[in-house]
């Protein structure tokens, strides 16, 4: 039996409306399973939706441990719960992304041995399979033991998702040579060097993310955010210009007439809301997180991943990740 | 007071172990290495450690007798494994 996908309805700049209008659209042209979980008489229309009741929101503001233990019948509480349980294969939000880590940690449960879940983007990688950024935002805080806990998540990932026997493993840092970077980097560098099971690259830099010469790049998550939300705003930066090149005189828009039926899919998959969310490594679960500003095709996408992960065997691939001496 | 299954009493070195033995499986260390008055921050504990604590000491104890809370309130005063033995001890007059 297929388990429904549990999407909190209640989470994202444009929830409940883009919310729900994308889960309509992931089981009209995906053909997905997916129970709303929300606050039903803030939901309106739930569009042929199976709803699972709840009463109370955690805000974007509101503070992501605390939030969880005062609001137990918060949709985000309530979609971890349903994963938890058994009721659901995954679970999707676009909320409060600290509050959405700490509902999965709390009520999902980490993996044996694994300190802090930490979030996987796909990267666009043209001609290959996508690179793996981790972490992109889960810890602000590192330690460098955590950063080689997840390059063993996303090894195992990677693995998994895109059957690569061997993936090569990159850190982020502001040069190649193992002695530039914080104190942070250069410890992890050491470790990563050292880790058995790991087929360390060696640093990478910013420039190495999109495309990337490696498997999978770690880094904390701190840096990973303003390394994602960088591109996100160059690519944006970049496209408008082409645009703008493009409709500048009647030469410029006849180029542009030839061009766009080439830029328009290429542009499409360099999207944001194109790959729609990012799995958390490391939980009993799985746990997609979403751009707060999702809109509706970011919310399709991000079940459309969910549904990936669940298929794809992800947490049994990452169960023994960290601690492969518990393997049965 | 004994816990759940009746085979230990339930007394202050009781609470400490359940105290040192939960944060010890969030923090992935050995309890050995957890002094009970080095504050959680410097063992490693962030505000999420320390939630995931605090519900672990609540489920915990709920077992074992019908029914624990620690009031959100009180959270900021639980700083160390002492702190939040007290508190137990405390609440559960177990003297």
């Amino acid at each position: 039996m297929t388990l429904p996908i549990a999407l909190d309805a209640m989470g994202g700049d444009h929830a409940p409306g883009d919310i729900i209008e994308g889960a309509r659209r992931a089981v009209d042209e995906y053909g997905l399973d997916v129970t709303l979980v929300g606050v039903p008489e803030r939901m309106g229309d739930p569009r042929g939706l199976e709803v699972v009741s709840c009463s109370e929101v955690i805000e974007m503001a509101d503070e992501p441990g605390a939030s969880v233990r005062q609001k137990k019948d918060s949709s985000l509480v309530r979609a971890a719960e349903l994963v938890r349980d058994g009721r659901a294969s995954a679970m999707v939000s676009a909320g409060n992304t600290g509050a959405t880590m700490a509902s999965a940690l709390l009520r999902i449960g980490r993996l044996p041995g694994v300190v802090r879940p930490c979030i996987a983007t796909l990267m666009p990688n043209p001609g290959r399979h996508p690179a793996v950024l981790l972490d992109s935002g889960a810890n602000s805080e590192c330690t460098p033991e955590m950063l080689v806990q997840f390059a063993h998540l996303g090894t195992a990932f990677v693995r998994t998702r895109f059957g690569v026997v061997d993936p090569s493993v990159g850190l982020l840092s502001i040069g190649e040579e193992s002695s530039k970077g914080t104190p942070l980097v250069k410890e992890t560098h050491e470790l990563l060097r050292a880790a058995p099971g790991l087929n360390f690259f060696g640093n990478v830099e910013g420039r190495d993310l999109v495309p990337s010469p490696v498997d999978l790049v770690v880094t904390d998550g701190f840096t990973g955010n303003v390394a994602l939300k960088t591109l996100e705003g160059a690519f944006r930066f970049v496209l408008q210009n082409l645009l703008e090149a493009l409709d500048e005189d009647e030469v410029t828009r006849e180029a542009g007439r030839i061009l766009m039926p080439y830029l328009v899919p290429r542009a499409e998959r360099l999207r944001p809301e194109s790959i729609g969310g990012s799995v958390l490594l490391g939980l009993k679960g799985i746990c997609i997180i979403s751009h707060g500003s999702s809109n509706a095709t970011a919310i399709m996408n991000a079940l459309r991943v969910a549904d990936e992960m669940a298929r794809a065997g992800v947490v049994e691939a990452t169960r023994f990740a960290i601690r492969p001496d518990q393997e049965g | 007071m004994t816990n759940a299954e009746g085979a230990q009493p339930l007394d202050r070195a009781a609470v400490t172990d359940l105290v040192v033995r939960e944060l010890a499986q969030i923090l992935e260390t050995e309890p050995a290495s957890i002094e009970e008055d080095v504050p959680f921050v410097d063992l490693g504990a962030d505000s999420l450690a320390l939630i995931e604590l605090v519900e672990a000491i609540e489920e915990d104890l709920s077992r074992a007798v019908g029914s624990f809370h620690i009031d959100d309130d009180d959270l900021e005063d639980l700083v160390s494994v002492r702190d939040a033995v007290d508190y137990v001890v405390a609440k559960l007059q177990l003297g």
